[in-house]
């Protein structure tokens, strides 16, 4: 994993009155444990990660409590997961990253909906939108929509957000339906404090299990007849008696409203950046009290249309900020409204960015305009100067500039086992013509920007090999899909491999076999190699994915006959290797797989076992790459086939030379790929390999003497 | 009273997320509310990234328990500090309208951590780093610039122990050094040097560094030239005596005559001082002779000693990637065989096989790998006799013949084709393509008819020029030189090989 959560799972441990201090995310872990819940599952990724994470490693204090944790193999079976709280009064979250996730998991979420829930069910997900994402910019508002699931979007708030996952629990509860708590990537990473409550054991656990089956009830299938009834019960029972849980509970908050006699009704999760945009504008206090009346929606699906009707009755306008497209709350709004016959007018794409991040800026933006429209009186001058200054101030530098800032996307990390693979890619296509690269989803798909800039299309995690079933029958060259370890277990699998056997496809398949699975943590998966492998070997600097063979015998098992395992780093290996399954006569699914554990992961074993040697002092090899500037022709073909961030340049020594030359930076790892690439690409032959051997033995240190004397006569 | 906001940029995996914990922990501890957010996502992985904070500058005690609400965005012209530990990242979040003239401190290291964008330029494709530290000034109440990345480094620790350090001094927060210290105490491991990265952040950001220029060494000798071309032409003499002989120094500086002859006095030898380093850089060009020697010098081996951070007591093995091939071995060899010989091997890679060339792993550290080298690099006498020798002179007379003609005739078209002289560099594949293109822009551009003027002619020699350096391919030189109604590059014979799916699976009408 990508770090130890030692300290946070301390802090789950809390209990009443004391002062909890961290992520927004780890928050609604503590507040899962206060609600009572009984099982937890998911799939990781960013933002949301972390909840997982910390559960996985607070094994200890979820034995004590009886709650399950369960690492799901993808969305869907997180989805399923919540199967448990349809017949039983078990309180259940699972968590994953949103549009993506919810798309995976969208047919067990159908599924589960329908019959409703006994338990309260719960799905944190992390809403991927925005500065920082690294998903399709679409909304979880749909599948709310469309299966009826609550969706609760609370202020950003530590206190208020633990809050709103009990009441989330209970109005699940109180509506049969499954409840969405949607999280932004700001505030799953928001730091901020709360003051706990006691976890509560649940009362059906692992340690209190129930003794055996409810009884049977047809109405828990989602099946016909029932499902007709089920569609009848969420418009007629469901959503009816949400809306009086919320109206009850007040969920929904009504702030502000001492200055003029317009509206604003805000996503909960919004709220925090309405009020600096009020406050730019001079329509806030400094504490952040809003001047202008506010309809704080923590519970954005669904609506009670009498606070929606109640709050616009009396207003000359209102505006509605809703992040994202299309505007599914401001119509629902507007409709309301016609309903109750009231004429009041709503603003809101119109004014605001109907795409984009709501960020305080482009609020203010909204803001100003409505207020323009709808009340003069209370512009502020000061507030329409300072966005006409920030235009013009970023026009200025534009200018001062002269020319577009580099931009600086993720990538490899240093030694990463994938770069040596999109460099051996980039050597064959010059051997054979360029080639259909069906890229997925995970580290490798950083070989899509540059030095790489490999893939035609990205249609899902473990989609390539599905992706590129119609193009290889137009194409007169094979086409090849590259998948991640983690996509493979994913999805790629099922969707991928199986079809294409299944087809008898001539298709191509990379496998990169890192071990581990997620960009952004590292988690473990099933072809992880085990804890044991890993600690008993001798050189811990060495990959050992090798150790674990699952992959390859579950490739052979569903028959794919064509089979090559390769090093990763051994760059004219592999080039022949792709040369051969683009080329070959066999018609059938030719799977590479690319060997080469997570450099990330190997680090972490590495460093604090050089240092133990080192503090020994016993004998370490630490290898690290460099370049002889003299030779270095100031071309940069080897950066071109690597983007190493440790690979650099810097300007010549030599004054007669105009170009920086190449440079290898501290950091570099040593893992083999300059050397490799130097090779393979037939490079200028600048790149050595240094092995600096810390306390030497004696048999270093002699040979290392007689060796300086003999040279040292020719020298 | 309004909030503090300070926004940190950096990159992934730098410890950004550090440095946000301990702000908030610093101002949690002096009894202040604060909040801070980040966006970390994939750009874990070294990608740009940001942190935010705000810090409530009046202590919760005296706020009579209302909470002010906090934002999770920076605001454009509303923040009090921009704090990032790369010269870059500043610049993208001054380039966003974050950093303000009457509101903004902004700290920024003067560390480059190069794009991959930039560096895999051909020539030179680094941003003008002087460029970005001036718009940050502009654009800033106060500015602090140095060196973070050689502070951590020095103090043994990483940089965001730097940054805290200058967000400590910049004087926008409202606690002390005091508070800031203890929590870093606190952090645990590496404790202290944290703190010595700390102190040295909080000093580095009192001073603004100036980068001072070299100063150029006085030349006495080779005073028959202009003195602002002597530099290269000392050098220049003393690599290419060193790469042969007296004679091919002496070569050297005729043919560096003949060129400031016809470039006159009127430009104080700008061209010829450029055509003089690039003679040199071509005359001294890169073969297994010169390589094997620069490989076994006692220097070299120091300096590898140091690039890898070895101490006294360590000892250094060194591996040498080599891949020399047919036409290296040929280059030694007399015109006619070496011809025959590469005609051999492009025949073979006609026929689809990869061209002959041994991938060497030598230990230039141990006694037989250095010996191989230095034999190697005895071979010096053989080089004159060399078919490569004779073909690199003929075109060193081509182009020089060409800066020549030209020069006499315009001095700005004569510099332009000095300056192509930069085309040729490095070893195998790359110097074949360099001089591939120097050919083609010498053959078709030098000479002047189908130009208006002489102005338009330069111009077009240098737009060839920076295109020729654009991409491997020579996609842009192509373009460049059509756009001029010049022919595209003539296609160099290159072994096609389809990849047709296998007869089992092909259907249909192809045959």
């Amino acid at each position: 994993m990508e770090r130890s959560f030692a300290k946070e799972v301390q802090a789950l441990r809390l209990g009443a009155g004391e002062v909890f201090r961290g992520e927004g995310i780890l928050a609604v872990t503590k507040a899962l444990l206060q609600s009572g819940v009984s099982y937890v599952g998911g799939y990781q990724g960013a933002p949301v990660s972390h909840l997982l994470d910390v559960m996985v490693e607070a094994k200890d204090l979820l034995a004590e409590l009886g709650v399950h944790v369960e690492t799901c193999t993808n969305e869907a079976s997180a989805a399923a997961m919540l199967g448990a709280s349809v017949n039983y009064p078990l309180r259940g979250a699972v968590t994953w990253k949103s549009i993506v996730g919810t798309n995976v998991a969208a047919d067990a979420l159908s599924n589960l909906a329908s019959p409703g829930v006994t338990g309260g069910a719960l799905i944190v997900v992390g809403e991927d939108y925005g500065e920082g994402a690294s998903v399709i910019q679409e909304r979880t508002y749909a599948y709310a929509l469309k299966s009826s699931l609550l969706l609760i979007d609370p202020r950003p708030d530590l206190a208020h957000m633990v809050d709103m996952v009990g009441h989330a629990f209970a109005l699940s509860e109180a509506s049969s339906m499954p409840a969405v708590l949607m999280l932004r990537i700001r505030a799953c990473h928001v730091r901020g404090r709360f003051a706990c409550r006691d976890n509560v054991a649940p009362p059906i656990s692992t340690r209190e299990a129930m003794e055996g089956p409810a009884s049977f009830d047809y109405t828990k299938l989602a099946h016909p007849p029932v499902t007709f009834g089920h569609e009848k019960k969420k418009s007629g029972e469901r959503i009816p008696a949400a809306r009086r849980y919320i109206a009850q509970h007040r969920l929904n908050e009504r702030l502000g409203g001492t200055r003029g006699d317009v509206g604003l009704v805000v996503q909960g999760g919004l709220y925090n950046s309405l009020v600096r945009a009020l406050q730019q504008l001079g329509l806030a206090d400094d504490m952040g009290e809003p001047a202008l009346a506010v309809l704080v929606l923590n519970v954005t699906y669904p609506l009670v249309p009498d606070e929606i009707a109640d709050f616009c009755r009396d207003k000359r306008a209102v505006l509605v900020l809703e992040e994202g497209q299309p505007e599914f709350i401001e119509q629902e709004i507007l409709a309301t409204l016609r309903r109750a016959n009231l004429a009041t007018p709503v603003a809101g794409k119109d004014l605001l960015p109907m795409a984009g991040e709501y960020t305080v800026e482009a609020i203010a933006r909204g803001l100003s305009a409505f207020l323009a429209r709808h009340a003069p009186g209370i512009a502020s001058e000061e507030g329409d100067a300072w966005l006409a200054a920030t235009a013009a101030r970023r026009e200025e530098v534009a200018k001062d500039l002269g020319r577009a800032l580099p931009a600086r996307p993720p990538q490899f990390c240093v030694g990463c086992p994938e770069r040596p693979v999109f460099a051996a890619l980039k050597l064959v296509q010059q051997d054979i013509g360029p080639v259909h690269v069906a890229a997925d989803i995970g580290c490798h798909a950083f070989a899509t920007f540059e030095p790489f800039s490999q893939g035609h299309s990205i249609l899902g995690y473990g989609m390539s090999l599905a992706s590129r079933a119609g193009v290889s029958p137009m194409m007169r060259r094979r086409a090849l899909a590259v998948m991640g370890d983690g996509g493979f277990w994913h999805n790629g699998l099922i969707t991928g491999v199986q079809s294409a056997l299944f087809n008898r496809d001539d298709a191509v398949l990379m496998i990169l076999k890192n071990g581990y699975t997620s960009a952004t943590g590292t988690q473990e998966i099933i072809s992880t190699p085990a804890d044991d492998v890993k600690s008993h070997a001798a050189d811990q600097a060495q990959s050992r994915v090798h150790d674990n063979q699952v992959i390859e015998a579950t490739l052979r098992g569903l028959g794919v006959q064509w089979l090559r395992v390769v090093d990763s780093y051994d760059v004219t290996k592999m080039r022949a290797t792709v040369d051969e399954a683009l080329t070959t006569d066999f018609a059938g699914l030719k799977v590479i797989v690319a060997e080469g554990e997570c450099q990330l992961e190997r680090q972490r074993r590495v460093k604090p076992w050089r240092a133990r040697l080192l503090s020994e002092r016993k004998r370490v090899v630490r290898v690290k790459y460099g370049v002889d500037e003299d030779t270095c022709s100031g071309d940069h073909s080897c950066i071109r086939l690597s983007g190493c961030p440790t690979l650099s340049v810097k300007p010549a020594s030599d004054p007669l030379r105009v170009d920086p030359v190449a440079t290898v930076l501290d950091g570099c790892v040593g893992c083999g790929l300059c050397g490799s690439n130097a090779h393979a690409a037939s490079l200028c032959p600048s790149f050595y390999r240094g092995e600096v051997i810390q306390n030497p033995n004696w048999r270093d240190r002699m040979l290392s003497r007689v060796r300086r004397a003999v040279i040292g006569v020719f020298q | 009273m309004k909030p503090i906001c300070i926004l940190v940029g950096a990159l992934g995996g730098e410890g950004g997320g550090v440095l946000a914990q301990w702000l908030i922990e610093a101002a949690t501890e002096a009894g202040y509310a604060t909040q801070g957010t980040s966006i970390p996502g994939v750009a874990q992985r070294t990608g740009a990234t940001t942190y935010y904070v705000e810090i409530f500058p009046v202590p919760v005690a005296k706020l009579g328990g209302r909470a002010p609400v906090l934002s999770l965005y920076p605001v454009p012209g509303a923040v009090d500090l921009v704090v990032a530990s790369e010269l870059l990242e500043t610049g993208r979040i001054v380039a966003a309208g974050m950093a303000s003239r009457e509101r903004t401190t902004v700290v920024t290291s003067t560390s480059r951590t190069l794009t991959t964008a930039e560096k895999m330029v051909m020539g030179d494709g680094r941003f003008d780093s002087q460029r970005l530290l001036e718009v940050a000034r502009k654009h800033s109440r106060a500015l602090a610039a140095f060196d973070m990345n050689a502070a951590a480094a020095r103090a043994n620790t990483v940089v965001s122990a730097v940054m805290f350090g200058a967000v400590a001094a910049s004087g926008v927060l409202p606690f002390g050094r005091d508070v800031c210290e203890r929590i870093v105490r606190a952090s645990g491991r590496g404790a202290d040097a944290s703190l010595a990265g700390f102190a040295a952040g909080f000093e580095g950001s009192q001073d603004v560094v100036q980068a001072a220029a070299p100063a150029a060494p006085a030349r006495d000798a080779f005073s028959e030239f202009p003195p602002s071309v002597r530099e290269i032409v000392a050098l220049g003499h003393a690599r290419t005596v060193e790469f042969q002989d007296a004679a091919y120094g002496e070569l050297y500086l005729t043919r560096v005559r003949r060129v400031l002859a016809a470039e006159g006095a009127a430009h104080d030898g700008a061209l010829t001082r450029e055509a003089a380093r690039f003679l040199a850089l071509w005359m001294c060009f890169d073969d297994v002779v010169r390589v094997a020697d620069l490989k076994t010098r006692a220097s070299r081996i120091q300096r590898v000693r140091r690039e890898v951070g070895a101490a006294d007591e360590d000892v250094v093995r060194i591996v040498d990637h080599m891949k020399p091939g047919v036409p290296e071995f040929a280059g030694l060899l007399p015109s006619a065989l070496a011809t025959r010989l590469v005609r051999w091997d492009r025949s073979r890679q006609a026929r689809g096989k990869a061209p002959l060339a041994f991938a060497l792993k030598l230990r230039t550290d141990a006694i037989g790998g250095f010996l191989l080298l230095r034999m190697l690099a005895a071979c010096r006498g053989w080089r004159r006799r060399g078919g490569r020798f004779a073909q690199e002179q003929a075109l060193i007379e081509s182009w020089l013949a060409a800066v020549i003609a030209a020069a006499q005739n315009d001095w700005n078209v004569g510099n332009e084709l000095a300056l192509c002289g930069r085309l040729v560099k490095g070893y195998g594949a790359t110097n074949e393509r360099g001089k591939h293109n120097l050919a083609h822009i010498l053959r078709e551009l030098a000479p002047g008819g189908r130009f208006a003027n002489p102005a338009a002619h330069a111009a077009a020699i240098r737009e060839a020029r920076v295109a020729a350096l654009a991409d491997e391919g020579g996609k842009a030189l192509d373009q460049a030189l059509v756009a001029h109604g010049l022919p595209a590059r003539p296609v160099v014979a290159q072994p096609v090989r389809w990849v047709r799916k296998s007869a089992a699976t092909r259907t249909g009408t192809d045959a």
